[in-house]
């Protein structure tokens, strides 16, 4: 085990990386210290977190929380997304485009009503946090994308939800231009000009925002999925559906980071209490059965510490241990 | 698509009065019924695109509408016939008269 660093030397051209994982066991950490160690390797890094627990405001220490992109430190910026806000946001955007094209100040009762309970669907908050990520990729202004994903679906979701989008802009293209053919033929039977389609555009340019997203996302060279556990039984189950999941979608797993793990060193010293001896005993078993499990996933692991991984310095320390690990099994 | 050849009967001529109101008169009895047509269908097929992109207007849940805001305000002036359209009772007369 030789910790992130190897990886990428072997993967140069990864460009974007997702971690995933359970809540709580350090996706956010292990973003935050992969993006500072970039940063300083002299790289334009973009942390991205999804997360509506605002974790990247505590770990910087500084609310960034739905404030745009920041740059914390040189190369190094952030952007905490504040999904709420950016659909807020996305509806009065439509309500004033709308009001524009038709001349109106104010909007008729039932489409006013239609914006503001599109809000309220569930699959609002992922669609607009996937707009936000794969606008961002999209303007292609930084080195390296490194996205802390929400706790569900092992991120992977995201990439099942940009297919389905994906098709479902396919499809009502074609309807579309169906539509325009038949606009087509009834102006040259009148002797008329067509009109500029603007609907067709915008789906063109959705299309396109997507396509380009999805794609890097499913280029095994260009992005790197990360799972962050804990040497624990249920981080092991959860792990197994996590690499069957991302089989059925066609993907891979790039590597499986082990944190919070009790230093084995500790057993050397003296006077070191029961619980402390009980726990790496526990560890030791669990981080067994994952080299056993999943040997060829393991890519780092990261040491429990003894105080809270919060501010730069802290984090540099992090992003060392991230990268050229520290521990051995 | 049907291209129906018929763009040769249109051919531009500006000869005053006398030839565009026959030009018009030839558009209103060999083009103007197929050009209704032609629209009634593009119509058509416009309220079926209303419903795939804004189908949960009319509580057709088909899919998150994100997309769909970026699309509502081109079909804002179509939404009243297309409603009326979808809502209208239809009995066994409409499918003899299609």
């Amino acid at each position: 085990m030789v910790g992130l660093k190897e990886f990428f030397e072997r993967n140069p051209n990864v460009r974007v990386v997702i971690f995933a994982g359970k809540g709580g066991l350090g996706k956010t950490t292990s973003s935050a210290a992969l993006s500072y160690y970039m940063a300083k390797q002299g790289k334009r890094v973009l942390c991205f977190s999804t997360d509506p627990q605002a974790s990247l405001s505590d770990i910087f220490e500084r609310d960034i929380y739905g404030k745009g992109v920041i740059e914390i430190a040189p190369n190094l910026h952030v952007v905490e997304i504040d999904a709420d806000k950016k659909i807020a946001e996305y509806q009065e955007e439509i309500r004033r485009k709308i009001k524009d094209m038709y001349k109106i100040d104010e909007i008729p009762k039932e489409i006013d009503e239609y914006i503001s309970s599109a809000a309220a669907e569930p699959a609002m908050y992922e669609s607009a946090t996937y707009d936000a990520m794969a606008d961002l990729v999209a303007k292609e202004e930084y080195d390296l994308y490194v996205f802390d994903m929400p706790p569900f679906g092992h991120g992977v979701r995201m990439v099942a939800m940009a297919e389905i989008l994906g098709k479902w802009v396919e499809k009502i293209t074609e309807a579309r231009k169906m539509a325009k053919e038949y606009e087509e033929i009834a102006a040259t039977l009148r002797g008329g000009a067509v009109s500029e389609d603007m609907v067709l555009q915008e789906l063109q340019d959705i299309n396109n925002k997507i396509g380009l997203f999805t794609k890097i996302l499913t280029d095994r060279t260009r992005t790197a999925f990360f799972m962050v556990i804990i040497p624990e039984k249920m981080a092991i189950l959860d792990t197994e559906r996590a690499v069957k999941m991302f089989k059925e979608l066609n993907m891979e797993l790039s590597g499986i980071i082990v944190n919070q793990v009790y230093p084995p060193d500790l057993l050397k010293q003296q006077g070191v209490s029961e619980f402390i001896v009980n726990k790496i005993k526990m560890q030791s078993q669990y981080l067994d059965e994952i080299k056993r499990k999943f040997g060829k996933y393991l890519v780092g692991l990261l040491p429990m510490y003894s105080q809270e991984p919060k501010g730069l310095e802290m984090l540099s320390k992090v992003a060392e241990d991230l990268m050229n690990s520290p521990l051995n099994i | 698509m049907v291209n129906l050849g018929l763009k040769k009967e249109e051919k531009k001529e500006n000869k005053g009065g006398v030839s565009r109101a026959l030009k018009d008169m030839m558009y209103g009895m060999a083009l103007h019924g197929q050009v209704s047509a032609l629209l009634r269908t593009r119509m058509y097929i416009e309220h079926l695109f209303m419903l795939m992109t804004l189908g949960d207007m009319l509580g057709f849940p088909l899919l998150p509408p994100y997309y769909s805001l970026r699309l509502l305000p081109y079909a804002v002036p179509n939404i009243k016939s297309w409603k009326a359209r979808m809502f209208r009772e239809h009995d066994f007369t409409d499918i003899i008269t299609q």
